[in-house]
């Protein structure tokens, strides 16, 4: 009897070793430990032995079995291992290929008018919104340009009849936001403006932004410090300011602002084209009399007025050769910002 | 304007300084330079050379074979002109040359003999008699014989010169002049700047015919008329031509071209008459009604009554400051001369010259703004270049009308108040410095910081004291300033407007759909309307039209997005961009009422191409909108033209449609060459801007077990779906936790005409767990109430 346990145990423990499925190790274990398996039968064999002998028998019997429990487990284990590892060996995907589609993107003028606004807000400046048609008093007049006077023509200006004409700058802003608010005051006006003139280097519509300041001794000298800190932000922190003289009929003194061309950091290239300044806006001090036609007291405050063409500014961010492209709306253009 | 440096240097003592340096110089005060002309520019390697032998052409009879001398080397050229002789001094275009009009020279055969060059006409170096005598010769141009060979022909000719091309600003009419910028340059080099100084002799007055001068409108504040007798028209000297062309005017005889000169020189149109043309006396007055002149020009104008015109007793002889007439000009054999120098009102002539097509360098010069002081200089330089040029007498008479000198401004101010927009204490030394060598008289009160300015009458653009710190600053140099941080003013709270954050938290949507942002102009063509088949009556035809515009497709004022939403989509098939989505968020420009602003309105586009593009996955990007505004709004089939029948939406909300999405038309994808299915959406955003920031409130979320089941009918065909839902959350109420469609089956099984819709049901309570007997309820009432309302069975 002793030795039929050995042998038995013995065999089964091969045939464990050798099952190569969870299956086949199953049918193992029927084989042995089920209802009818071989060592069950040897169970029923007890009743045959001495009643001495039978708690020896069954101690061994039990012994074993307990022993096979544990190989089956361990075996059945590793199997399931295998087998779960070959399964999701089998289950690999090519990660490579691409389903579905991308997130679509802001139009590079709108990103950057987000930047520029993102940046004007931080330091307190207030958004506005003007209409695009306008009449001749707010894109001219109360901007101290009167009818027939030479500075209409440094803009070609689209007309509507009447009084009313596609504003050609924000700066007909301007007049408005001074008309309802009082100073202090921090304003920009991001917005599209329109101009008679359709070539490489110009589109009817482009965009610009008007930055006004008004407040009791407000100098050049801060306008001075709100385009660094501006023209570092946008263009590298090694950027340089210049103020070149200009005109403007609203501002007074006026200035055109350049800065350093941040391609070839002041050496020359083609898109300063080798001067090493690129212009960027034009700015100055409020004219007093715009100040007066708006109700605010020159003697009292004093402010700043910029503008600058947001196609400019995205074209040198972005080295967008034509503003042209801007407009065109060709897929493959609008994926690449 | 046009700056020839040789010019500059008569009146600015600006040494050797490099056109560079000028260009620098004029910069800094505010002359932005745009460009630096070499007026040679055209003409290369072409030298003076001597024909040291010349033999006639074997082969030719009418070609010479010449060896020639450039100084360096000899050269056999081939040349058939008619003139050429041994010992002849010729330009001479050696191998690489370049000659006016592109002409490039390479050696060449010519008859089976080699020429290394070309001997040059006047003509083919684009100079004429007037430039430099016998050039109009028929053949080569004979150069003096005593001219140094291997000279460059540029510096014979007069090209090699350069002229800086300076954009002057509105303001600064008093620089529209040689002299004016002149004053600048010398003031921005610290170097010497002299006046002209004209001097001449007069003869007595004869008692012959002088017109005397009535001025009969406002709109001219000055008129000076001198007469010049035994006048004898001639070709100018050569310099002056060549002047005249480094500016762009042909030289055309004596008396005009001194009057084109002196408008260059100091910005003073004048305006010569032949006296034998004027009838009495001179009236300056607005034109009749009806009455026409003939110009210079030949053309018939015909005049309105506030045109300025230079009348005599009889007629109209000269348009005021723009042209004069035909028969009153100068003529080759005029003898006597009236010479008109005037102050004519900008506007008047800006105007007139608008009205009538006619523009000049005089009326271009007076739009500009002409000061008092430019018409006596002008006036006076005119006729000291008459005495040095002896192109006649001047008679001691004069005709003058209007106001002769008007008082010169003072501005009273103080260096503190000059400063105080500029931000920095700028020497009142300085400031007295820079403003006297701009000719603005300034004297310091002693022992005080006050300032008194006399203001010259050319700076008409001097107003106030900003004007003054202008002037201070431009010379005292903007590198000066010091960048402050608005240290004086008040905090602020900035930002964005409700609008307009709306609009960016929708923008994010959109992109995150996988739609890319576009931005087209806000013009539209006229045609617009027919190719988006809408009705006639249709508002959207109703457009603000522009009345320059720069083309017919760009004519009008756009009152929706989506005939350009169309255009790109066209463009980008037509470029094989197969597979776009599109959107745009832009203005609309709705007419009110004639003469007023219109409404400006905001509308969304969404444009969507591709294989896998339907209807519903733009309705998916629409509803993702909507969703993020949080509004209920309700769909039906739309009737908007441009969209298929069958396959569009109308949006409404509150009862209002508020747009429309779908499929487009065939025969609109046709009318815009679109070559495969686009789905567009049009939205106006007004009223969902309106309705602010969606904030959401919470809702009881349920930790009951749900249940699910499925529930299949058949309806008829055009039954929709929509109904079937809103049919089963009616009868289902609240413990329908969802309902969704999974399956739409026709075929075998189902009867034709019929269809068989099967959708998936979530059930849920807040209250409790809902068991077999609340589930067999629910569902049958949902089928019940489906057989009542939508008259669907049980499949």
């Amino acid at each position: 009897m002793e030795e039929k346990i050995r042998q038995l145990t013995q065999a089964c423990s091969e045939e464990i070793s050798a099952a190569g499925s969870e299956n086949a190790l199953y049918a193992v274990r029927v084989k042995y430990l089920g209802k009818n398996g071989l060592i069950s039968d040897l169970m029923k064999g007890m009743k045959d032995l001495t009643p001495q002998q039978r708690p020896v028998m069954g101690k061994l019997v039990n012994d074993a079995r307990s022993a096979l429990e544990t190989e089956f487990t361990e075996k059945g284990n590793q199997l399931h291992e295998a087998e779960l590892a070959q399964k999701l060996a089998a289950e690999k995907i090519d990660i490579t290929i691409n389903k579905g589609r991308s997130v679509g993107k802001l139009h590079p003028l709108n990103a950057v008018r987000k930047r520029l606004v993102d940046f004007f807000v931080s330091m307190g400046f207030e958004v506005m919104d003007g209409p695009e048609v306008e009449t001749d008093y707010y894109n001219f007049e109360a901007l101290n340009v009167p009818k027939d006077h030479p500075a209409r023509d440094m803009q070609d200006t689209f007309f509507l009849g009447g009084n009313l004409l596609l504003r050609s700058q924000t700066s007909a802003s301007q007049v408005r936001y001074m008309e309802d608010h009082k100073p202090p005051l921090k304003m920009i006006s991001p917005g599209r403006v329109f101009r008679n003139d359709d070539d490489a280097t110009h589109s009817p519509v482009f965009h610009q932004l008007e930055g006004l300041v008004v407040d009791k001794g407000i100098t050049m000298c801060d306008l001075k410090g709100i385009l660094d800190s501006f023209a570092k932000h946008f263009f590298g922190s090694d950027t340089k300011v210049r103020f070149r003289p200009s005109y403007f009929p609203f501002t007074e003194p006026s200035v055109e602002v350049d800065v350093s061309c941040s391609m070839c950091h002041g050496k020359g290239c083609k898109i300063c084209k080798g001067t090493g300044w690129i212009e960027i806006l034009g700015a100055g001090i409020v004219n007093r009399k715009v100040l007066k036609i708006c109700g605010i007291d020159p003697d009292e405050y004093t402010g700043f007025a910029f503008g600058f063409g947001i196609d400019r500014i995205a074209n040198i961010i972005h080295s967008i050769p034509h503003i042209k492209l801007l407009y065109e709306n060709d897929i493959r253009f609008l994926e690449q910002f | 304007m046009k700056l020839p440096i040789n010019w500059l240097k008569e009146y600015a003592a600006i040494g050797n300084a490099s056109p560079e340096e000028i260009a620098e110089a004029l910069l800094r005060v505010g002359f932005e330079v745009e460009e630096i002309i070499y007026a040679g520019a055209e003409i290369e390697n072409v030298v003076v050379a001597k024909v040291i032998d010349c033999k006639p052409h074997t082969n030719s009879d009418h070609l010479h074979v010449c060896m020639v001398d450039n100084g360096k080397e000899i050269l056999q050229i081939v040349c058939g002109a008619p003139n050429v002789h041994t010992g002849d001094v010729v330009p001479c275009a050696l191998s690489g040359a370049k000659l006016p009009g592109g002409i490039m020279i390479k050696p060449g055969e010519l008859r089976g003999v080699m020429s290394y060059g070309m001997l040059c006409s006047g003509k083919e170096l684009g100079v004429d008699d007037t430039i430099i005598e016998g050039a109009e010769v028929d053949g080569l141009l004979q150069l003096p014989k005593d001219t140094p060979l291997g000279t460059d022909i540029r510096k014979i000719i007069g090209l090699d010169e350069y002229v800086l091309d300076v954009s002057v600003t509105a303001n600064r009419p008093d620089c529209q002049s040689i002299i004016g910028l002149a004053r600048e340059v010398a003031a921005s080099m610290d170097v010497k700047f002299t006046p002209p100084v004209n001097k001449y002799k007069v003869v007595e007055y004869e008692n012959e015919f002088m017109p005397d001068v009535k001025i009969e409108s406002d709109l001219c504040s000055r008129y000076t008329g001198r007469l010049i007798r035994d006048v004898k028209i001639e070709r100018s000297p050569e310099w002056m031509a060549r002047r005249l062309r480094l500016v762009g005017i042909r030289s055309i005889n004596n008396i005009v071209d001194i009057t084109n000169y002196v408008l260059i020189e100091t910005g003073q149109p004048l305006h010569s008459f032949d006296i034998r043309f004027i009838n009495k006396g001179i009236i300056v007055r607005t034109a009749e009604k009806g009455e026409k002149i003939t110009a210079l020009d030949g053309k018939e104008y015909y005049l309105a009554d506030d045109m300025l015109v230079i009348a005599d007793t009889k007629k109209p002889v000269a348009i005021a400051g723009i042209m004069g007439g035909e028969y009153s000009g100068i003529m080759s054999d005029t003898e006597t001369v009236f010479l008109e120098a005037a102050r004519f009102d900008r506007r008047s002539i800006r105007v007139t010259s608008r009205k009538l097509g006619l523009r000049s360098d005089s009326s271009a010069r007076y739009e500009k703004g002409v000061d008092y002081e430019s018409v006596d200089e002008g006036r006076e330089r005119a006729l000291a270049l008459v005495y040095k040029l002896k192109v006649g007498k001047i008679v001691d008479i004069r005709s003058d009308a209007g106001i002769d000198r008007p008082k010169q401004k003072i501005i009273e101010t103080s260096a503190s108040q000059i400063c105080s927009i500029i931000g920095i204490d700028i020497p009142i030394k300085a400031i007295e410095r820079i403003l006297n060598a701009l000719d603005i008289e300034t004297e310091i009160k002693s022992k005080t910081d006050k300032l008194i300015c006399t203001i010259p009458l050319r700076r008409e653009d001097i107003e106030d004291f900003a004007d003054l710190s202008e002037e201070v600053i431009r010379y005292y140099g903007y590198d000066n300033l010091e960048p402050t941080f608005l240290k004086t003013a008040a905090c602020t709270i900035g930002g964005e407007s409700e609008k307009d954050k709306l609009i960016n938290g929708l923008k994010n949507v959109l992109c995150g759909m996988g739609a890319y942002e576009m931005m087209s102009y806000s013009f539209i063509t006229e045609k617009a309307g027919d190719m988006m088949l809408l009705d006639r009556n249709d508002s959207r035809r109703r457009c603000i039209k522009l009345l320059n515009p720069l083309g017919e497709d760009t004519s009008m004022m756009r009152t929706q997005l989506t005939h350009n939403a169309l255009s790109a989509a066209a463009l980008n098939l037509s470029r094989g961009n197969e597979r776009f989505r599109l959107y745009e968020i832009g203005r609309v420009y709705i007419p009110i009422e004639d003469g007023k602003q219109p409404e400006e309105r905001t509308h969304l586009s969404i444009t969507y191409s591709g294989s896998d593009e339907t209807f519903y996955t733009i309705k998916n990007t629409v509803n993702a909108a909507l969703e993020y505004f949080g509004v209920n709004t309700v769909l039906k089939y739309s009737a908007q033209p441009y969209l298929h029948p069958g396959i569009s939406a109308d949006i409404l909300l509150d009862g209002e449609i508020i747009g429309s999405y779908g499929e487009v038309h065939p025969t609109v994808m046709e009318n815009y060459g679109i070559s495969a299915k686009v789905y567009c959406a049009e939205i106006d955003l007004e009223p969902l801007l309106k309705t602010g920031e969606h904030v959401a409130k919470y809702k009881v979320i349920s930790r009951f077990p749900c249940v699910n089941r499925d529930l299949a009918v058949v309806v008829k065909d055009e039954c929709s779906v929509g109904e079937l839902l809103d049919t089963i959350h009616c009868a289902c109420g609240n413990d329908l936790e969802s309902v969704e469609l999974f399956d739409i089956y026709k075929g075998e099984q189902i009867e034709s005409g019929y269809k068989s819709v099967a959708f998936a049901l979530k059930f849920r309570s807040c209250e409790k767990t809902l068991v077999d007997s609340d589930i067999q309820k629910l569902t049958e009432s949902a089928i019940k109430m489906l057989s009542e309302r939508n008259g669907a069975k049980l499949r």
